[in-house]
């Protein structure tokens, strides 16, 4: 570039030296001739400046004045507190959920997965559509047909999850355990912490039983003790070898603890799973060959499956509707949480554009005030850039301060916002406070200051207004109030828009919660009292009997039951149900036999629950074992099965080759629906078998008389004298479990709430501040009408009306932008629905109050304008 | 931006953006050093110019950043290491250019100033 420090120095010393020179040619004395040339040059250091800075590029100049006019800004606006506290507080609002949000959003949906190449990992699942199941798994079968016939993915995993008792860490428990093929860990590309993980070698029945821990457990449960490799632990009626421990890394399909090979579960060696077409319980994974594409592997395998289905029609029913679905692991896993973290990040985008309006509200009317000073410098010479530059330089102090808040807003959020986004993905778990919060917030920062300095008008210098202006009078142009206005405006429709999407939220959360279950929540407690898959039978019977005969002797029991299915909190363990039919019932032209879900339950069950028993009786004791086989089923089975005739005494059977040979069960007694696979209560088809005959139980009911909780103690201590071992888990009221099921809707509620309630609290102080302003500017006006006689009264009402129109027109663009959303959306998202009327009506009329409350001060300062000032400010 | 400050009252201020145009006119006759290309202003304009050093030079490297002067390290007559600016050939146009603008601009400030008389021109 230009010459250097020294070349400047070099040239300054050679004039001086000419010079010097020169004055001694013509006689002059050495000394003043070197004082002369020193006095003629003048001075050196601002000559010297005076050649670099034709050098310096010249942004460096710009930058220069812009960290000067920073200075300037800075002490201007300390002198403007309130205003310049307000908009920092909401800008930071308005950065703070925005980072906070992008943050959890790049983590959850953007970020890679720990997996080697998990650009080439995919998830293939099997759906039944007809059966309202997304996810149905695979049998052994299935998945070998699907390996035989795939040559776009290069080696296939399987991982399914039972329960076993685990013994040898800590108190004996029942753990989540995921039982894998040789190939999965290679297939998904996962390496170990420590130790080794589980390769071809520990496949097939005759491998040694072998284990890995989770990290997690690792590290929550066993303090990261290196010394577990190599234990022998006990899972269920196996030796298992702890081999090694997994790195951390996403737990999907199911969280599990300890991951096992085959050869540790009986189940698994046994022919049910080995053969059976119809015994689906494992999970596949797919590592992509080379080459491949995600969209072919998905071609040819949902080929694959079609040629598997039409090859064995008695295990996939018609109705059922099965395909297959392929897709990248990652998608599969964050799919859940896509939709409502998007929906999160716009929601924080409309927070962010009112929190904008609101400010350039607010700078708006200062930069009226200050037009005067504005004017006089653009008098003086100021150039539009200049002007431009002091309004950059304070916009961007505001910015600044709104960041910097903003992001210290934003560390909390984070956390609070993974916590909601886990709800929906596993991957919201993973979710930490990182560096892309800082220049989030930056860009927002420098974003909102670069479109605020854009919004004041300059003060023309051609306009002859502006020396007037600078008298000190306040007018505003029609112009400025009519942006004023229309900023205010932008802020209600947005808020209603948010309002509106909360009130949808909330009235749905409130139709779930007033939802008719069918139970007696409150006063029922459900306990998990697993026994191992090995134990059932006779011995199992006898030990839950007993159980029962001497909980119901406690004090504060009323009654006690057992089945196989805690309300909702078990909701899918059973997959879709099965089929069956009954005697006399012929299903109708292209109809198949129902599908109903089975439930194993004790006598007294439905009473101890609350359901009632609409015709028939309930199980007795005489219910046993090599019995006559009975059921109980539930209306809709009635009614399907013989609509408007007597269900009691006809035979009923499963159908499903599930059940092998069917089994006529007789029908002794019909109770009411109860829907226990979902929240929101629909028609369920239920078929109840006595304990007895199907011994599956594992979850114990009592229903309290007093407190439920004051009998987990007791209950406990009664099923540990029984069995030392026994694990006695997860007690809970119905009521809680339906609240904990229900958890991602009420915290969805909560977190459009509090969104829509930071776009109100802003659009207010909004509305407020262009009233305010307009009050402020009309000062004249008022006095005049006072003074000529107008009522206090008339003039508050000037302004209120003023407000109620700014929130009315709001609120009609608010209602056509929502609208148009959904009418936009409606094509992308399918389940998408426009808030009803009572939503929609109720943001209105809080908007409307909002607006009407925010207008009183500035009205009632109108009205009480001192006639005498007003007309002498002018 | 030029503005000479010497209570001489002979000397007038030299006029805004002439400063460029002397420069060049100077170098017309071959390359110079600063301090000679200040004396020449100064002479040829019978003491009446006197341009600043603080001026001359950052002029003078504003013209070599343009492209119309190129500077060269020499040793002036007095033996003494020296800066030596030179004319480039687009230099040279400029000049031509300034000139023919600077004639223009006296012109019409001349019709201005002094009226001739009818049927004069």
């Amino acid at each position: 570039m230009g010459p250097g420090h020294d070349e400047l120095d070099d040239e300054i010393r050679g004039h001086m030296a000419i010079s010097i020179q020169q004055r001694i040619a013509r006689g002059e004395d050495p000394e003043a001739a070197r004082l002369a040339a020193l006095r003629e040059f003048g001075n050196v250091t601002l000559t010297r400046e005076g050649m670099r800075s034709v050098w310096r590029p010249r942004w460096v100049d710009r930058a220069d004045a812009l960290g000067h006019d920073l200075r300037i800004a800075l002490r201007s606006l300390l002198r403007a507190k309130g205003l310049a506290f307000t908009v920092a507080v909401t800008l930071a609002l308005g950065i703070g959920a925005n980072a906070a949000i992008f943050s959890v959003v790049r983590q959850v949906l953007l970020r890679p997965l720990v997996n080697r190449d998990e650009d080439r990992l995919i998830y293939i699942r099997q759906r039944a559509p007809g059966l309202r199941s997304e996810n149905t798994t695979f049998s052994m079968p299935e998945i070998e047909d699907l390996r035989a016939r795939a040559t776009t993915v290069s080696a296939f995993g399987d991982f399914s999850t039972i329960d076993f008792t685990l013994v040898g860490f800590g108190e004996p428990r029942v753990v989540k355990a995921g039982v894998v093929g040789g190939s999965y860990f290679d297939v998904m590309g996962l390496r170990p912490a420590l130790g080794r993980l589980l390769g071809p070698r520990d496949d097939g029945p005759k491998a040694e039983a072998a284990a890995v821990l989770t990290y997690r457990f690792w590290n929550t449960q066993l303090d990261r003790n290196p010394s577990v490799v190599g234990k022998k632990i006990r899972l269920g009626s196996r030796v298992v070898t702890v081999v090694g421990v997994l790195e951390p890394c996403v737990p999907y399909p199911a969280d599990t603890e300890i991951i096992a090979n085959i050869a540790t579960s009986p189940h698994h060696l046994g022919a049910t799973m080995v053969t059976r077409r119809t015994h689906r319980m494992t999970e596949l994974f797919g590592r992509l060959a080379p080459g491949a594409t995600v969209e072919a592997a998905r071609a040819e395998l949902t080929a694959a499956h079609q040629a598997m289905v039409k090859q064995h029609p008695e295990a996939y029913s018609a109705d059922a509707d099965v395909q297959l679905a392929v897709s990248l692991l990652r998608d599969e896993i964050t799919a859940p949480a896509r939709t409502v973290l998007l929906l999160l990040l716009a929601a924080a985008g409309v927070v962010f554009v009112i929190a904008c309006s609101n400010v350039a509200n607010l700078i708006l009317a200062r930069s009226v005030r200050r037009e005067s000073e504005l004017a006089v410098r653009a008098a003086l010479g100021a150039g539009a850039g200049a002007l431009r530059r002091t309004l950059l330089a304070e916009s961007l102090v505001l910015c600044g301060t709104g960041a910097v808040l903003g992001v210290l807003l934003a560390r909390p959020m984070v956390t609070l916002v993974g916590r909601f986004a886990a709800r929906f993905s596993v991957r919201g778990l993973e979710v930490a406070v990182d560096p892309s919060l800082l220049w989030v917030g930056a860009a927002l920062a420098m974003a909102a200051a670069v479109a605020l300095a854009y919004v004041p008008r300059l003060p023309s210098p051609h306009a002859p207004n502006g020396l007037g202006l600078a008298a000190g009078g306040l007018r505003i142009t029609a112009g400025t109030n009519r942006r004023l206005r229309a900023f205010a405006i932008t802020q209600i429709a947005l808020s209603f828009v948010l309002l509106a999407a909360a009130g949808v939220i909330l009235s749905s959360l409130a139709s779930l919660h007033a939802a008719r279950t069918g139970y007696d929540l409150r006063q029922v407690l459900a306990i998990d009292v697993p026994l191992p898959l090995e134990s059932f039978g006779p011995k199992a019977i006898a030990f839950y009997e007993e159980a029962m005969r001497r909980i119901e002797k406690l004090p504060g029991v009323e009654r006690v039951a057992a089945g196989n299915f805690v309300p909702w909190r078990d909701a899918g363990t059973f997959g879709a149900g099965f089929q069956f039919t009954g005697d006399g019932y012929t299903p109708a032209n292209g109809e198949e036999n129902p599908h109903g879900r089975l439930r194993n339950v004790t006598p007294g069950f439905f009473a101890a629950l609350g359901v009632p028993i609409l015709a028939g009786r309930d199980f007795t004791a005489q219910d046993r074992a090599g019995g006559e086989r009975v059921v109980i089923i539930s209306q809709s089975v009635a009614e399907r099965l013989y609509p408007g005739g007597e269900a009691l005494n006809h035979r009923v059977w499963w159908t499903d080759p599930y059940f092998g040979t069917p089994t006529p069960l007789r029908v002794v007694g019909v109770v009411a629906d109860v829907d226990d696979e979902h929240v929101v209560p629909g028609p369920a088809m239920t078929l109840y078998h006595p304990f007895e005959q199907v011994p599956l139980a594992g979850r114990l009911f009592v229903h309290a008389s007093a407190d439920p909780y004051a009998l987990v103690a007791p209950v406990t201590r009664i099923i540990r004298d029984l069995s030392a071992d026994q694990p006695v888990e997860r007690a809970a009221t119905l009521a809680d479990v339906r609240a904990l099921v229900l958890a991602p809707e009420r915290l969805n509620a909560f977190v459009f709430s509090g969104f829509a309630g930071i776009a109100l609290l802003i659009a207010v102080v909004g509305v407020a501040g262009v009233l305010a302003f307009s009050v402020s500017a009309r000062t004249r006006e008022f006095g005049v009408r006072l003074a000529i006689g107008s009522a206090p009264r008339r003039v508050l009402a000037t302004v209120v009306q003023e407000g109620a129109a700014i929130a009315a027109i709001g609120i009609a663009a608010g209602a056509a932008a929502v609208y148009a959303i959904g009418v936009a959306a409606s094509s992308y998202v399918t389940a998408l629905q426009l808030p009803g009327a009572l939503p929609a009506l109720g943001a209105a009329a809080i908007l409307l109050t909002a607006a009407v409350v925010a207008s009183l001060m500035p009205a009632a300062r109108a009205s009480r304008v001192d006639v005498i000032q007003a007309l002498r400010s002018e | 931006m030029v503005m000479s400050k010497n209570p001489d009252d002979r000397r007038l201020e030299l006029l805004q953006g002439t400063l460029d145009m002397l420069i060049l006119r100077t170098l017309q006759w071959g390359p110079q050093h600063g301090h000679g290309i200040g004396q020449a202003i100064r002479t040829q304009s019978d003491d009446l110019l006197k341009v600043e050093t603080g001026s001359l030079y950052p002029a003078l490297h504003r013209l070599v950043k343009r492209g119309w002067l190129k500077a060269e390290w020499g040793i002036s007559e007095a033996n003494q290491k020296a800066k030596y600016y030179r004319l480039t050939a687009t230099g040279k146009a400029q000049l031509l250019r300034e000139q023919d603008r600077w004639s223009q601009l006296v012109h019409a400030i001349g019709r201005i100033m002094n009226p001739a008389p009818a049927g004069n021109e």
